[in-house]
Formats: C-alpha cells, sequence, structure tokens
C-alpha cells in the first residue's frame, strides 16, 4: 500500500499548534477580564481539538492524550456543564504551557510527557466529571463463527440523502462473502404515483443472505453509518457448534479508533532547518506587479539600447528615472516580505500581566495600541525579551500597590500602555506606566551607595533616568521573585542597542514613566549620508544626524586632555575628528574648512568632523565582522553607486568614543 | 479517479488528506472552512467531500447542511473527519445528511480504504 | 482484497458500452427513453420528466446501453416507473442495457422486477 512520509507535515502541525495555543491563551485572558463570549470558548475548545487531533495523526501520543483531557473538560465548559471560573481558566492556562512545552520537545524529538505534565494531567483528569473513557475499541465480541447470516434491511426514506447507497453497502458485503438477494421489495410508504416520487427519498426493502465464515461485527461495521436511516435485523443462519479459540481478527473494520503508537522519528528535518515566513499574498502580489514593471522598463532601456540615437536622450532618461522609481519600490516590497507585525510580541503580554497580578497582588489594566505596526523579523525576535523586562519592570517597580494607590488618590487599577508607531524611518514602541514614577531620591541614593556618582553631586531629571541604565544598578526594596535575576536596564539597552535601535526614559513623579524603545525598521538597509574624509568615503546613519554646520575656530575650546569641544543649543559637545580616529591620510585637518556633524545616541551628542557632506544614499549594510573582522566605531560596510566601498559609522560607538574624551 | 473537496482549517491535517488522496491518483480541492469549500463546491462537481467538524467561519455540520441542500449535492458522500467520538457528534453530522465518519487519528491507509469504501 | 476490488470498479465504470442484445418487445412502434450515462441521482429530476412524459405510450422501450454511472435512486426510479406501467397495462421493454446497469440491478436484486432481459443477467 501507500507508504505516505508524514513526517512531511510535522512542520506545518508544530506551527499551527503553536498558533491555536496563542489563539487559546488570548480567548483564555479575554474569558478571565469578563467577556462572555460564546465564540471565545468555541476558539478555546477548537484549538484544542485540532491540536488533539493532528498529534494523535502524526503520531504524538503523549501531546493527544493529554490535550484530549484538556477537551473533555473544555467540552464541558462549551456544552454549559461547567461554569467558568478563575480556578478554571488558570487550570486551562497552566495546561496552554504544558502543551506548548511538550510540542516544543516534540518537536526537538525529546521524550514528550514528564513529570510535570502527568500531574497536571492527572490534575484534569480529577476535574472532569465522570470518567475519562480512554478510547475503547468496540467490543468485537460474540465472533462466534457462522455459516452466514440473514440480514433484513429496509431503507427509511431519507437514506439516500445521507450519501450512503445501498449499491455501496452491497458491495461491501459481498467482499465479505457470497451475497444472495432473497427478495427486493417496494415498501408501503413508497408513493403510488411516479409523479409524487422524490428522487432522492429511497422506498426500498431487501431479504439478503450472506453466505460465509462472516463475524458478526465486520457486518456492523458495513452498516456503521447507517443507523437511524434504515431498519436492520441481523440474525445467523445456522449456529455451527464449534467452540474453537475465537482468534480471528476483526478484519478491516472502519472506522478505527486506535492507531498503534508509531515512534518518534524526529530528525534534523523538524529541528534543523532554516527559519521559514509566512507572508500575506499581497505582499507577494505587489512584489510580483513591481517585477512586471521592471521587466516593461528593462525591455523598452533595452529597445533604446539596440539602436541608441542622441535624439532618444530625453526617452533614455524617463526610462531611467522609471527604471530607479520601479528598484525603489521593489526593494520596499522586498524589505516588507520580512516585515511582520508587532502584535506577534504584544500577544504576549495580556499572560505575563495576569500572571504578575497574581503574583505581585497588583491590579494592572494592559491597554495595547498599534500591534499592526511592523518591523523586520530579525528586530521582532530579538524585541520581545527587552520589552518582558521593561514591562515586568513597570509592574513590579512602576505600578502602586492598590493600597498604595487609594491612598494617592488613583483607581486602584493601574494602567500600562504598550504602544507602537513608525516616525521617519523608525518603530517607536513605548511601556508607559501611571505609577509613581522614578524615584529620583532612592536612585540617587542607590547611585552613591554603588559609587556610580560622587555623594552631592547635582543630577538633573534627565541625569538621575539614565542612571537606572547602568550596570548592576537596582534600586528594588527587596529582590522579588521577578528583579534579581541579574538582568538590569543596561541589558535592555544593550541589546535594544544590538539592534541599532535606543532606550531611553521620561518620568513625572506621582504621575508615571514612559519607556521608549526606538528602533530601525529593518537592519539590512539604511539611509545615510555619505561624507568625505580624505579620499575615503563614510556613512552616517540619517536618522541619528541631528545637524550639520559649518565651525568657526574660536567656536572651538580645548579642554584638559586635549579633546576639543563646541557650544551648541546650550551644551558642550566633544569634536571627534573622523580623520584622526579612523587614521584616514590628506583629510581636511582644520576645523574651518571641514563639516561638522551633530549625531546623537541616547540623547547623548558629538560632532563629527568630515571634509565634506557628499549626498544622501540608502546603504545596504554588509557585514564587516562576517567579511573580516569587528572595527570598533564601525558598524559595517556598503557599497556606492560608483562600486567603491564606504564604512558606516556605528553611531553609538562613536558617541561612546567622543563622551570618553570628554570625560577625561 | 474521482474529483475530492477535502475541508479543514488545519494545514497539516488537510495537507496529509490531500497528498495522501493525490498520491492515489485523486483529484483533491482544498477549502479552510465551511463557507469556502461551499464555494468550491458550487463551482465544481465534487464526488466526495472529507470535512472536519470544528472549524472557524461555517463548521462542518453547518456546511454538511448547506450543500445537502444544493440539487447536485443531494446524493455525494460526505465524510466527516473527527475526532468526536462521542455519539451526539456524529448524530447531529448524520442529522445534518453526513454520510460518515473517519475518527481520528487516522493513517493514509485508513483514509484510503474509507474513501474507497464510499466511491465503491 | 483491493486489487478484485479495484477490477471489478474498472468493471463498472470503464467498459459501459458493451451492450448486451436488445430485447425485442414491439420495438418499432414503441416510445424510447434513452438513460443518460450518468445515470446518478443529479440526473433524476430530468429523467422522471421523461418517463412521466412517456407513460402514457403503451409500450416503452428504456435504452440503457450509454449507462456508465449509476446508483440506487435510478433503479428505484425505473422499479416505480415499471410499477405503474404496469398498473396502467404498458409494457417495459429494452433496448440495449450497459454492463454498469446490469452489475447494479443485479447486486440489488432488482432485475426481476425492472425485467431485464434475463440473458444479460449473472
Amino acid at each position: 500500500m501507500s507508504a505516505v512520509d508524514l513526517t512531511q507535515f510535522h512542520k506545518t502541525f508544530f506551527e499551527e499548534s503553536r498558533e491555536g495555543l496563542d489563539a487559546m491563551e488570548a480567548a483564555l485572558l479575554a474569558l478571565d477580564s469578563g467577556a462572555t463570549d460564546h465564540e471565545l470558548v468555541h476558539t478555546i475548545f477548537r484549538a484544542a481539538h485540532s491540536i488533539k487531533g493532528g498529534a494523535a495523526t502524526f503520531g504524538f501520543a503523549d501531546v493527544a492524550a493529554f490535550t484530549h483531557v484538556a477537551e473533555s473538560l473544555l467540552e464541558e465548559v462549551r456544552s454549559e456543564r461547567r461554569a467558568v471560573d478563575a480556578g478554571l481558566i488558570e487550570v486551562l492556562l497552566c495546561s496552554v504551557d504544558c502543551m506548548r512545552a511538550m510540542l516544543e520537545r516534540s518537536s526537538q524529538g525529546q521524550p514528550v510527557a514528564d513529570a510535570e505534565s502527568e500531574a497536571l494531567r492527572v490534575e484534569l483528569v480529577q476535574l472532569v466529571s465522570g470518567e475519562v473513557a480512554a478510547p475503547v475499541v468496540a467490543a468485537a465480541s460474540m465472533v462466534a463463527p457462522v455459516s452466514g447470516w440473514n440480514i433484513a434491511f429496509t431503507a427509511l426514506p431519507h437514506l439516500l440523502q445521507t450519501g450512503n447507497d445501498p449499491l455501496r453497502l452491497f458491495r461491501e458485503l459481498q467482499q465479505l462473502g457470497r451475497l444472495e438477494v432473497v427478495r427486493a421489495f417496494i415498501t408501503d410508504s413508497a408513493p403510488a404515483q411516479l409523479a409524487e416520487l422524490d428522487p432522492s427519498q429511497c422506498y426500498l426493502g431487501w431479504e439478503l443472505r450472506l453466505h460465509g465464515a462472516v463475524a458478526r461485527a465486520e457486518i456492523d461495521a458495513v452498516f456503521d453509518w447507517l443507523d437511524g436511516d434504515c431498519e436492520l435485523a441481523i440474525a445467523p443462519l445456522a449456529e455451527v457448534a464449534v467452540a474453537g479459540p475465537v482468534a480471528q481478527a476483526a478484519g478491516e473494520s472502519l472506522p478505527v479508533a486506535t492507531a498503534a503508537p508509531r515512534p518518534i522519528r524526529e530528525t534534523a528535518a523538524a529541528s534543523g532547518e532554516g527559519s521559514s515566513i509566512r507572508v500575506g499574498i499581497d505582499k507577494v502580489d505587489a512584489l510580483i506587479n513591481m517585477m512586471g514593471e521592471l521587466v516593461i522598463t528593462q525591455s523598452m532601456l533595452s529597445d533604446i539600447g539596440e539602436k541608441f540615437e542622441l535624439s532618444q536622450l530625453g526617452r533614455l532618461r524617463d526610462g531611467l528615472v522609471q527604471l530607479e522609481r520601479t528598484t525603489r519600490e521593489l526593494q520596499e516590497s522586498v524589505m516588507r516580505i520580512r516585515m511582520l507585525p508587532i502584535g506577534s510580541v504584544f500577544n504576549r503580554f495580556p499572560r505575563l500581566v495576569h500572571d504578575l497580578e497574581r503574583k505581585l497582588d497588583k491590579r494592572v489594566k494592559l491597554e495595547l495600541h498599534g500591534e499592526h505596526t511592523e518591523l523586520d523579523k530579525t528586530v521582532l525576535e530579538k524585541i520581545g525579551d527587552p520589552l518582558v523586562h521593561l514591562v515586568r519592570n513597570a509592574i513590579d517597580h512602576g505600578l502602586e500597590s492598590p493600597a498604595q494607590r487609594k491612598a494617592a488618590g488613583k483607581s486602584e487599577t493601574g494602567t500600562l500602555k504598550l504602544n507602537a508607531y513608525h516616525e521617519g524611518g523608525n518603530i517607536v514602541v513605548q511601556i508607559s506606566d501611571d505609577g509613581a514614577g522614578l524615584n529620583h531620591a532612592a536612585i540617587v541614593a542607590k547611585a552613591q551607595q554603588r559609587g556610580l556618582i560622587a555623594a552631592g553631586q547635582e543630577l538633573s531629571d534627565a541625569e538621575v533616568a539614565e542612571l537606572i541604565f547602568q550596570p548592576g544598578f537596582s534600586t528594588a526594596a527587596q529582590a522579588t521573585d521577578l528583579s534579581g535575576r541579574g538582568v538590569g536596564m543596561d541589558v535592555v539597552r544593550r541589546n535594544v542597542r544590538d539592534l541599532g535601535g535606543s532606550v531611553g526614559v521620561r518620568s513625572v513623579s506621582g504621575k508615571g514613566s514612559t519607556f521608549t524603545i526606538t528602533l530601525p525598521l529593518t537592519l539590512a538597509i539604511i539611509d545615510g549620508l555619505v561624507t568625505a574624509v580624505g579620499s575615503e568615503r563614510y556613512i552616517v546613519p540619517l536618522t541619528s544626524i541631528v545637524e550639520s554646520l559649518r565651525l568657526r575656530a574660536d567656536a572651538v575650546r580645548r579642554i584638559a586632555g586635549g579633546g576639543e569641544v563646541f557650544h551648541f543649543r546650550d551644551e558642550y559637545l566633544p569634536i571627534m575628528r573622523l580623520h584622526r580616529a579612523f587614521a584616514c591620510n590628506d583629510a581636511v585637518t582644520d576645523i574651518e574648512h571641514g563639516i561638522v556633524v551633530v549625531i546623537e545616541e541616547d540623547g547623548r551628542r558629538v560632532g563629527l568632523l568630515v571634509d565634506d557632506l557628499l549626498g544622501q544614499q540608502q546603504a545596504v549594510v554588509k557585514s564587516l565582522e562576517a567579511h573580516y573582522q569587528r572595527v570598533q566605531g564601525i558598524s559595517g560596510a556598503t557599497i556606492l553607486s560608483d562600486g567603491s566601498v564606504a564604512l558606516i559609522v556605528d553611531v553609538g560607538g562613536v558617541v561612546r568614543l567622543g563622551q570618553r574624551s570628554k570625560a577625561a | 479517479m474521482a474529483k475530492i473537496l477535502a475541508v479543514d482549517d488545519s494545514a497539516s491535517m488537510r495537507g496529509m488528506v490531500a497528498f495522501t488522496l493525490r498520491g492515489a491518483g485523486h483529484e483533491v480541492t482544498e477549502a479552510e472552512n465551511g463557507q469556502l469549500a461551499l464555494d468550491a463546491a458550487r463551482g465544481g462537481s465534487f464526488e466526495l467531500v472529507l470535512a472536519d467538524v470544528n472549524m472557524p467561519v461555517m463548521d462542518g455540520i453547518a456546511m454538511v447542511r448547506e450543500l445537502r441542500a444544493m440539487d447536485a449535492y443531494k446524493g455525494v458522500p460526505i465524510l466527516m473527519l473527527t475526532t468526536e467520538s462521542h455519539t451526539e457528534k456524529k448524530m447531529e453530522g448524520k442529522a445534518a445528511g453526513a454520510t460518515g465518519w473517519l475518527v481520528k487519528p487516522f493513517d493514509p491507509e485508513q483514509l484510503l480504504a474509507t474513501v474507497k469504501r464510499v466511491l465503491g | 482484497m483491493a486489487g478484485k476490488r479495484a477490477a471489478r470498479q474498472q468493471d463498472t465504470d470503464e467498459q459501459p458500452a458493451k451492450a448486451s442484445a436488445a430485447a425485442s418487445v414491439g420495438v418499432d412502434d414503441a416510445a424510447r427513453v434513452l438513460l443518460p450515462a450518468d445515470c446518478r441521482m443529479a440526473a433524476q429530476a430530468a429523467l422522471k420528466a421523461e418517463l412521466l412524459g412517456a407513460l402514457d405510450a403503451g409500450a416503452i422501450v428504456l435504452d440503457g446501453g450509454q449507462v456508465e454511472r449509476v446508483d440506487t435512486a435510478a433503479l428505484q426510479l425505473l422499479v416505480l416507473f415499471r410499477r405503474e406501467l404496469d398498473t396502467r397495462g404498458g409494457t417495459l421493454g429494452w433496448h440495449g442495457t450497459s454492463d454498469a446497469l446490469n452489475e447494479a440491478a443485479g447486486l440489488l436484486g432488482l432485475a426481476q422486477l425492472l425485467n431485464l432481459p434475463a440473458a444479460a443477467l449473472a
């Protein structure tokens, strides 16, 4: 027979199961917050149901067994035999976690059930009223060998409308033994006039004999689907007095409720494959459209090229403009393929907040905005952890306890807002709470204790806020379960920086704090300003440029240690001579003849001295690390339109270098 | 061989069913839910419909009811693919006009045997 | 077993046109009704209308030589047609019966009720 390799469907199964569990979790949390939508219950049930069916089909017996019990419990909820309460939701949320972990282990070919899952399964079994029956094979009892059977079979009128055809049944019976039609008749309920006959109604009956040593169960299996669609009487033709061992297998009985558990054959196929991405068909269509335009433009241009005359210069220019436009659109479309909505990250927060509320005894209303904002898949995958940390932090340290809030004249329930939106070439994600705001006194005291600042040092609000991003800084009065994990805000900042982004905080005492993460849309392409330094080209990411200006020599002050600073909007900024930092020859060294580009990272600014500005250009970032090695102050390289190589300035790194020279 | 409509919201199940049936030479059209299945059914003459019970938008039972109301599908076999082994679901499916059912889990051999059984 | 089943299926599905000898019941002046190749339920509203129109003719010949696909509903329609024809004193004859038609009628035990030519029966 066919040897269908089911492992090819495992990956899809795991993917859709993960999605199903996410949907289940979201629906459970919605139920928890008081929604009573019946559709929510259906969603939860459907997800469990699909996972169970798939798990059983694809040979993940442990997952199927666990999900089966969870489904039984859900069935009680669905049929309104069980009310939804907080306890039930808690158990079901745990079940979601458990199934997620089991699937994860399945996909890695590890043993699936563990003590934890087993304990939870037992708990579920106890919850389900009555007994959870293991799938029982229909009792294939009474397999007495007989010489044959009398079968009286009369169709009920609607039989044909179920798609069951006696012709098919008779063929099946014929497979079992010799079938003899003793009598075929028209039933009394048949209309007397042909005109009144509805051909989809059935008015026929039969008396049959099936000769041969056929088991009763085999006949039952043939009529299995016709329960309620016919009158049926089955009686043995004659008993045969042989009481031998009845070891006869029940033949090809269908449907079969049990499948032999198959060993898990997880190989690299499931785990080691490159990650895939789901792309909306509209994006693919846009791509194909663009491609079509590109082909048209290309053929037009090659047409001009075939027999070029000077008079065609205008057409050539038009064609090139069109080519440029199409190429840019194509590029945007291609980039968009990698873009996914941030909602997939936001989705985990309702659960996190739910758990934290319980753990910390706080009341939190979570608001999500801008879930549809899209960002690069790589960025998306890496932004989850920093966001989780910020959300934890906001609930743990930002929001007060209900009692404290009440005393402060606030609503007992705090509000935590997550918002994502596009701003220029960036994605901005904000996490804001209406809690107590940063505790300046505590932060300053802690910083002094840690030796981060000197005693008596005067600090602006912004400087105080910056302190919490210092390595090893934590103000929690006591190490709760959540903080004290050795992960501080400094790690958040480092993670965000690794993604080419920045993070900052604004806080109003008593009103709350807002953490703002700014991320590039993609890591692969940046909008850059091309600058000349000697014979070399450096690209400065456009998003980090504040202003470019010429300085008069007397605007520059030398400070101790050889550094240079200049006055810019109420502050003194260090000047970073790029030719010196990167050892370029033949560069402009006189500040009056060069240009200073002010760049900013995390609110800190530095002026870069370059020879000249050459223009803006999009740069496809090539990793230096991958092709050469990591270079301080350089984030990558790109190829310019004339084919030469330009280096891309790592703004964060340069600013840190500049700050150091200022401090020195 | 036969033109078969496979309806399941689970891509892995649908894929498995379609792959198996195509391997046996059948022409398979896939649909993600009952509503899409009805659209497909109107556009093509299928000789067999295999449908999951629990699906979003339109479930399998409502789909069977709608199909049976169409002249072209009055007598066409419709099998429910279901993990529901309890009788109420089967009866509900039957009352709607389902021909029979295939209980999950099933393997490709069982699927083919059942399809052969209904197609005769 | 699968092989046997497959072979049977081929018999019914793919070699329908081998019509057996025509019955010889007053072929000349009889009304003739051609049964379609696909005689299954979807075709029966039209077939029923045609049979109703032929009821008055008295002598009717069915041409079943083209029948490739047939179901119980089709045979039932013909059985009830025959019964009504009988009560009106009409006669039913056959001009050609395909293997598919013979096999189905034989299996359901309806060959006699349909007055199918005995020669065609196994």
